[in-house]
């Protein structure tokens, strides 16, 4: 009990770092001659400490977002500023990748042939900001306290697919990170597995406090998890409807059969049916 | 039943063991609660039972002598303590453990846990090198504690006790050689052998067969190669047989080890940096094709001796293969990883080292393989043409000499030898890479 009084207040208490901004980017790809616009005027504003939800259905565009807030890709005009700091804008269309936003990729990149305690370790060794023992310290006790004690020596291939999102997602808090940029993490699990991601992913956040930037397709997963959802139009990818999900944090899984959670289902689900049967007759890949 | 499987399947000396082994082991279990505050055992008791972290928490205070000070460690589920019951010598408890909280553990006698896995001795040193590196390293224990696990003799000469590296990759490797003796593969390429060789036999001697007919027997050659006093003068018994293999056998050497050593960093930078491609591939590109046959008048002009001309063409050939394989093999590494590394704040060269190197060993080591392959091939074409010693120069002079057994001789010792090498990479590769190894393990190969 004193448990949960000690999460609660730890969620209302705000972060003060993480608050992304994102102010007319527009990105268009060339890649033979013919024009596709990916992103269009695009304008979004994430307060520090929330876990914002990018819908939509997918390849409308949302990675290609996710890419430009990481460093991973250019814009073509806009501007993308974290905490007022601009990130990209005109005369630096790529943002420079950095310790402070951390993806967590879709299928996972753990890499193979460290095991999970060096994957853990990864960032700080290599930014060699502490000694080699306090950060093995450091690694050993962030795993213990996320449940991962005993996989330490194991390589990220023989542990289950769960674990090792946990491992990753992990490995990015070690750095202490202001933003967590999450590209669809979780959708090669099963659903059983999923919910115990949910969950865990919710408990790690009350103790870290983060600003998570979230892209899915899937809605249940988007009003469990979310404090707001930004449902995006096919591609062209802008925000065509954003809603606050209001019902209070922390939760768990009861919250999925509660009514308000069903209404806000029923709200949402035919806008996002809409945007898939747009993005459906067009054509687009998945990605 | 399950969970206690699954359990003891998390505990690091229990994670390699077959799942038969796992089932016997989870039978002498027994699950035992404590309350917070209780004290499991003391420093100095006498220790009879290994003990695993069901749920719950452990305080692990060891007290390793004067002046060293304690080793404090809390226990969570999934951890073993209590190993002093797997002792050579004699079992006393060297901590003292007390429940943080309610606390449920699993514990398995250590002298039945003991009787049990001596039954596979080989198996029973690879539980007990991973109870001597988790000694080590989960709890700092010096290497004189880890050293008193219980050996049993059978790998122990050369499974030693500390550390994940060498110690655990020898003990795994005789563990998986014993169980390829268990299983059907060796008798099933036995079998391969004999049909090769009946079908030798049949064809030549038995039906003489046209086309066939001519050529040398199994039983001649047979009886050549084992022959003290051999017709054409080649048997296992004749040292110029070891001179010729000798030969060959340093040459490959020399020029695999020169094609690694310069194919496998030109490969990684055709892989790594787009500016350096555009330079140096569509040269590569132009020189890979030439056949090896067609540098051998070069290859004389430039080099003098018989030596030098031979380890050229040998080399040629590896350095094409094991070069493009590791620029495939670094093309082939899933762009996250970089992306992740360099999110996690690592530098150009530092992804360069830990990421592309790395990712890129799968494909250098089968680049290896195939640059092994053809340094024989092209060993021979070499050696065909000039030098006088060598499994090839055998193969050719035997011929014009109408010496047949022995063109037979020097081929199949060609097919043992370059056999033996690519076998030699193959387990130089599965050492280096212990995360893929374990990867396909899993994955039932």
């Amino acid at each position: 009990m004193n448990n949960m009084i000690e999460t609660d207040r730890l969620s209302q208490q705000a972060a003060t770092q993480g608050a992304i901004r994102i102010e007319d980017v527009v990105k268009i790809y060339d890649p033979d001659g013919a024009a596709v616009m990916a992103v269009d005027h695009c304008s979004l504003d994430i307060p520090a400490g929330e876990i914002c939800m990018i819908v939509g259905p997918s390849g409308c565009g949302k990675t290609t977002l996710l890419n430009a807030i990481a460093g991973f890709h250019s814009i073509t005009s806009g501007r993308i500023f974290m905490d007022g700091k601009l990130l990209c804008g005109p005369d630096k269309p790529m943002a420079e990748p950095g310790s402070d936003r951390i993806v967590v990729f879709q299928n996972g990149a753990l890499f193979p042939w460290k095991t999970n305690l060096e994957n853990v370790a990864f960032g700080p060794l290599m930014q060699g900001k502490l000694g080699k023992k306090e950060i093995y310290e450091k690694a050993r006790s962030m795993m213990a306290d996320a449940g991962l004690s005993g996989t330490e020596n194991n390589f990220p291939g023989e542990v289950s697919s769960g674990l090792r999102r946990r491992v990753e997602i992990v490995r990015a808090l070690m750095n202490d990170p202001k933003v967590l940029l999450f590209d669809e993490p979780y959708r090669a699990l099963d659903s059983l597995t999923k919910s115990v991601m949910h969950e865990a992913l919710l408990e790690i956040y009350y103790k870290n406090k983060v600003t998570i930037f979230f892209i899915t397709h899937d809605l249940e997963e988007a009003i469990f998890l979310g404090h707001r959802l930004v449902i995006m139009t096919s591609r062209p990818c802008k925000p065509k409807k954003i809603l606050t999900v209001d019902i209070p944090h922390p939760r768990d899984y009861g919250v999925l059969t509660s009514p308000r959670f069903r209404e806000l289902m029923e709200e949402t689900s035919a806008v996002v049916h809409e945007e898939a049967k747009k993005s459906f007759a067009a054509g687009e890949r998945e990605g | 039943m399950d969970q206690t499987n699954a359990l003891l399947r998390r505990a690091m000396p229990f994670q390699t063991v077959s799942d038969e082994l796992l089932a016997d082991i989870a039978k002498l279990a027994k699950l035992k609660s404590y309350a917070r505050g209780d004290v499991i055992y003391n420093a100095g008791d006498v220790a009879d039972n290994i003990q695993i972290v069901s749920s719950g928490s452990v305080q692990h205070v060891m007290k390793l002598g004067k002046g060293s000070g304690d080793l404090d460690r809390v226990m969570r589920s999934g951890e073993v303590f209590g190993w002093a019951a797997v002792f050579e010598d004699q079992r006393a408890r060297l901590a003292t453990t007390t429940c943080l909280e309610r606390t449920e553990v699993l514990q398995i006698d250590g002298e039945e846990l003991m009787s049990l896995i001596r039954r596979t001795p080989v198996t029973g040193d690879v539980i007990m090198s991973r109870f001597a590196t988790m000694i080590t390293k989960e709890f700092a224990a010096p290497d004189a504690v880890a050293a008193r696990i219980t050996h049993f003799g059978q790998a122990a000469s050369t499974a030693p006790v500390q550390g994940d590296g060498v110690g655990s990759g020898w003990a795994l490797t005789a563990f998986r050689l014993s169980q390829w003796l268990k299983s059907p593969k060796p008798y099933l390429m036995l079998a391969g052998f004999a049909i090769l060789l009946s079908f030798w036999y049949l064809t030549v001697e038995v039906w003489k067969l046209p086309r066939f007919k001519d050529t040398p027997g199994l039983t001649t050659v047979v009886k050549e190669l084992l022959s003290h006093n051999p017709v054409y003068g080649l048997s296992i018994y004749t040292p110029e047989y070891y001179q010729h293999i000798w030969a060959s056998v340093r040459r490959v050497a020399i020029a695999f080890f020169l094609a690694t050593a310069l194919g496998v960093p030109l490969g990684l930078f055709l892989g790594w940096s787009k500016q350096f491609r555009e330079y140096v591939f569509p040269v590569f590109e132009t020189l890979r094709p030439i056949p090896i046959l067609a540098w051998v008048p070069l290859a004389i002009l430039m080099f003098s001796g018989t030596e030098t001309p031979v380890i050229f063409l040998t080399f040629l050939a590896s350095f094409f293969a094991t070069a493009l394989n590791t620029m495939l093999g670094v093309e082939s590494i899933d762009e996250s990883y970089s992306r992740a590394a360099y999110c996690l704040g690592a530098s150009k060269w530092q992804v360069f080292r830990e990421v592309i190197v790395p990712g890129a060993m799968p494909f250098i080591f089968t680049g290896l393989q195939i640059s092994v392959g053809v340094a024989w091939f092209s060993l021979v074409a070499g050696e065909m043409v000039s030098g006088e010693f060598g499994l090839g120069y055998v193969i050719n002079t035997s011929y014009t000499m109408v010496r047949y057994p022995t063109i037979v001789i020097g081929m199949a010792t060609l097919g043992a030898v370059g056999y033996g090498t690519s076998a030699l990479v193959r387990m130089v590769g599965d050492y280096m890479m212990q995360w893929r190894v374990r990867e396909l393990a899993l994955g039932g190969r």
